[in-house]
């Protein structure tokens, strides 16, 4: 029966000019919005290649500096010795650590345009390092991007509503309605048919559309891990898809005008899609504000200040504490890396609290968030998406724990160098830590998007359910 | 007659249960937002003006060092909020609010609120600027799509044309009628506003801000008038309420949703941003190239008519210093002021687009008079670094004249008192006002052109079955 009433939508909707409008629609914005995402990959990986080459280029020639100091053809000069350990770690061969741009970033741009993609490393402090990045105008930033999940969170659902939410009522209005049900079908099967008969060809146009752009746009379709984020982003928004068709449902269940439903729904988006995120991310920082910046940089700097006027003693007592870094035959004297360095040892350790106050305050407050956003399907969509094109903040926390890891590892073999003032070889720059990203587990990836996905599940099962239910007591005739 | 048929339809319309819900939402969000601004305003506003009083105190206190190192020390700036950023927050989000100021270079601003912030912020902030410019026109189109074509269904326009009413009196009376629907919410907001603004800071900045908020509102009233006149156009010439509505609804999400995205976009394309990578790149070659010590000391003896650098009557590592920071302002000017230029120009692109998406003009508008654009950002910018320029110049100075001879010279706290405390005062509204021309015309472009309109489909147009 279903695929009667299926077949039939089928015949109208071709002779409509609706249909062509759809695909032509869907076509534009999701090769529109995948173009945008490819171009800010592109834009991603020439940068990190610059910066490779940079790297390796700068290796290259520390490496000869330092083989042709060895072999007595150049002398060092001046207070910056090319061989110490300060200014190895700290410029000459200091790397850049990259977070590549996800198999399937393509899909949204994220939050990958506000987050850092890749550091540079120093030997001063983690602040100096995490402060840097991507050049961009403001007003960019503020408008956002028109990237492939825009398309998905907030355009999809009006094409889906528009598509149905008159469903009924305009049946209704023409008459057809007490005819159509005058046949054997009920009004459940009717709908039903209706909704698979336009979702499956929504959904057929999106998946599709998206597909082919990926595969123009070189998406790496060998990769196991491609096919589980792609299978993912597809349950998804068939979920998504069938949340907002629930909703249509509900609202023609109703018996009120066609006009009367598109303001309804059109209301239910805003409040869904608009409203309510931002309602949310108020009530947010209201409950948990973020401590000041401005106070931080205060303390970190007060801080700075004591260390710096009691330096020396900080470096006699580092020295007591680590008599073996003390050079052979010398009595602990400070030269100005090692002061430096111990007066910045010290300002981290009386800052990190401030740091960490900081920090958690943001993970609380990022945590309503996360159980907030299961009121919204919009919110948990995006944040589906995010997660599975790699551009979420979760990945980039997990870049971040990386960068921290490596960068103890970076001080761990330098800084000891440092206080004990030993000059480096040319050998020792093959014998260097070497970073490498990690990419998150799949696991990972499956476990915050399942949560997302069973919520998006309980939300359009509660609104088909709801509207399953009206449709039992809708009226007939306008 | 006018007058008649505008409180009709603004009884009609207040006494519509969707228009009631609506505008209590709207209302509540708009003296919410206003309320939350008023207090991040508040607190920001606290927070960096304690900032600012300690980093100047901490440079006056710094005890007896070398003047270079106390440039090195140096002194923070911290932006400071408009106070108008409590109606709209506009890129301040976006921009970092502290900048280190210290010997030999120009840092750059640090931290971004926006990247201190959760998931949400990016689905946009709920400012009273984004309510009036999202909402609002929302809630218009709500009163007015069936003004006409609704009456038209319900037979009712038939039969008030058929007394002789003047069309052009009928378009004039109901859009007076949805002005003043309007004005039922926008008035106590604007109150609320403008006693939040009051008690956020003081009368003073109230009245001076006086001449920003007025023009605010006008640039607001011409918005929303475009809006009321387009939405009675399409009303008139639509067949059905339905149609109108979609169409007026299918206008909103371009206005307000892929415009800003598409011109972003464009601006981006046409006007291209470096890369951080590649812009360092050419910071760091441009400070090597162009400057030679050696050069600069044969230029120092010979303009001394000495021999030895110990034969000047000065102290030359002042002259060095000094010439080697003239030559990486020359470096930052040239870089930073392309490069904000290229921002610029990007906005401009934006404002224009203010000609198909009236929400682009207002924006920028909004923002500029707020005070929280780019342009304002980047006067603060210039400013901080205008300052840091002086004192790095004063320290010098004191090197280059230190007496010779006496052991290291020290500078106590004389001289860092010669150093004036660092005061910014944003840019007067003409500045602004002159940065918004595009804007502002296509403003009027727009009311003029949704008046015109909405008379000429009433007028000609309009059919009464």
């Amino acid at each position: 029966m279903i695929a009667t009433i299926a077949k039939q939508e089928w015949r109208l909707l071709k002779a409509d000019r609706t249909l062509a409008a759809v695909v032509v629609l869907m076509g534009l914005l999701v090769g529109y919005s995948l173009y945008n995402g490819s171009s800010w990959v592109a834009f991603q990986r020439q940068t990190l290649e610059a910066a490779q080459t940079e790297q390796a280029e700068r290796l290259d020639k520390l490496k000869s500096t330092l083989t042709a100091i060895e072999s007595g053809r150049l002398q060092p000069k001046g207070t910056q010795d090319p061989r110490s350990a300060s200014v190895i770690g700290a410029t000459s061969a200091a790397p850049y650590l990259a977070m590549p741009p996800a198999p399937l970033a393509t899909l949204a741009i994220g939050q990958s345009d506000l987050y850092p993609y890749y550091f540079k490393l120093n030997l001063r402090s983690k602040q100096a390092i995490l402060a840097n990045d991507e050049i961009e105008n403001p007003s960019n930033l503020l408008a956002g991007r028109f990237d492939l999940a825009f398309v998905l969170v907030y355009l999809f659902p009006l094409v889906v509503l528009a598509l149905g939410y008159n469903m009924i009522s305009a049946e209704r209005e023409q008459g057809t309605l007490s005819l159509a049900l005058s046949q054997p079908v009920t009004m459940s099967q009717l709908v039903t048919g209706k909704i698979l008969l336009r979702g499956g060809l929504l959904l057929g146009l999106v998946v599709g559309f998206t597909l082919a752009g990926a595969l123009v746009t070189g998406v790496d379709l060998s990769l196991g891990t491609v096919w589980l984020r792609l299978g993912l982003w597809m349950a998804l928004m068939t979920l998504y898809a069938g949340f907002w068709f629930g909703l249509a449902v509900w609202v023609n269940g109703y018996g009120t005008s066609s006009a009367t439903n598109a303001l309804t729904l059109a209301g239910a988006w805003l409040g869904l899609v608009l409203v309510l995120p931002s309602v949310a991310n108020l009530i947010a920082t209201s409950l948990y504000p973020v401590p000041s910046r401005v106070e931080m940089v205060q303390a970190m700097r007060v801080a700075g200040k004591e260390a710096q006027t009691k330096g020396s003693l900080l470096l006699s007592k580092y020295m007591e504490d680590h008599p073996e870094l003390v050079p052979a035959g010398e009595k602990p004297q400070a030269d100005f890396a090692s002061l430096s360095y111990a007066v910045q040892m010290a300002v981290d350790k009386q800052v990190q609290p401030v740091l960490d106050r900081f920090d958690a305050q943001v993970d609380r407050q990022q945590e309503f968030v996360d159980g907030f956003r299961y009121l919204s399907p919009a919110i948990l969509a995006q944040s589906a998406i995010n997660d599975l094109a790699g551009t979420s903040l979760g990945r980039y926390k997990h870049f971040s724990r990386q960068v921290d890891g490596f960068f103890e590892q970076w001080k761990g073999y330098f800084l000891p160098k440092v206080f004990a003032k030993t000059k480096l070889g040319s050998g020792e720059v093959a014998r260097l830590p070497v970073y490498r990203f990690v990419e998150e587990d799949d696991a990972a990836i499956v476990g915050r998007v399942g949560v997302v996905l069973v919520g998006i599940l309980v939300l359009t099962g509660v609104v088909l359910g709801l509207g399953y239910a009206r449709l039992r007591t809708a009226t007939l005739v306008a | 007659m006018i007058f008649h048929i505008a409180k009709k339809e603004m009884r009609e319309i207040r006494q519509d249960g969707r228009f009631q819900i609506a505008s209590a939402i709207v209302l509540t969000l708009l003296c919410v937002s206003l309320g939350i601004g008023w207090q991040q305003y508040s607190t920001v506003r606290r927070q960096h003006e304690q900032a600012q009083a300690q980093t100047r105190e901490q440079w006056l206190t710094q005890g007896k060092k070398n003047p270079h190192s106390a440039a090195h020390y140096g002194v923070y700036a911290f932006k400071p909020k408009s106070p108008l950023s409590l109606v709209d927050r506009g890129a301040d989000q976006y921009t970092g609010v502290a900048v280190w100021l210290e010997a030999h270079k120009q840092n750059e601003f640090k931290y971004k609120p926006a990247r201190d912030a959760n998931t949400l912020a990016r689905f946009g902030d709920l400012t009273a600027s984004s309510v009036m410019q999202l909402l609002i026109p929302l809630l218009i189109i709500l009163m007015s799509f069936s003004a006409f074509a609704g009456k038209r269904e319900q037979g009712t326009l038939r039969l008030l044309l058929s007394m002789g009413v003047p069309r052009d009196q009928l378009a004039l009376g109901k859009a007076l009628g949805v002005a003043g629907g309007l004005g039922v919410l926008l008035v106590p907001a604007a109150l609320v506003g403008s006693a939040a603004l009051v008690l956020a800071s003081d009368t003073g900045v109230f009245v001076a801000n006086l001449p920003r908020l007025g023009w605010m509102t006008v640039s607001y009233l011409l918005y929303f008038a475009a809006f009321i006149g387009i939405s009675l156009t399409v009303s008139a010439l639509a067949k059905s309420a339905r149609l109108a509505l979609v169409c007026l609804l299918g206008f909103w999400i371009f206005n307000g949703l892929a415009a800003p995205r598409l011109f972003s976009d464009l601006s981006r394309t046409v006007y291209r941003t470096p890369s951080s990578f590649a812009f360092a790149q050419r910071m760091e070659a441009g400070l090597k190239q162009g400057f030679s010590e050696e050069a600069f000391q044969k230029q120092v003896l010979a303009k001394y008519q000495v021999q030895r650098v110990e034969d000047l009557p000065v102290n030359y590592a002042g002259l060095s210093l000094k010439a080697g920071e003239d030559h990486g302002n020359e470096v930052y000017d040239r870089l930073y002021g392309e490069l904000w230029d290229t921002f610029e120009a990007q906005n401009r692109l934006q404002q224009q687009g203010g000609l198909v998406a009236p929400l682009l003009a207002i924006r920028s508008v909004s923002m500029g008079l707020s005070g929280t654009d780019f342009a304002q950002f980047r006067d603060f910018s210039v400013a901080a670094e205008k300052y840091r320029r002086m004192f790095i110049d004063v320290m010098n100075d004191d090197i280059t004249h230190a007496p010779k001879s006496e052991g290291p010279h020290l500078g106590d706290d004389n001289l860092w008192a010669k150093v004036p405390a660092f005061d910014y005062a944003a840019p007067p509204v003409t500045t602004v006002l002159a940065q918004q021309t595009w804007s502002l015309g296509l403003l009027c472009f727009w009311a003029l052109l949704a008046a015109g309109s909405a008379g000429w489909a009433a007028t000609r147009r309009l059919e009464a079955e």
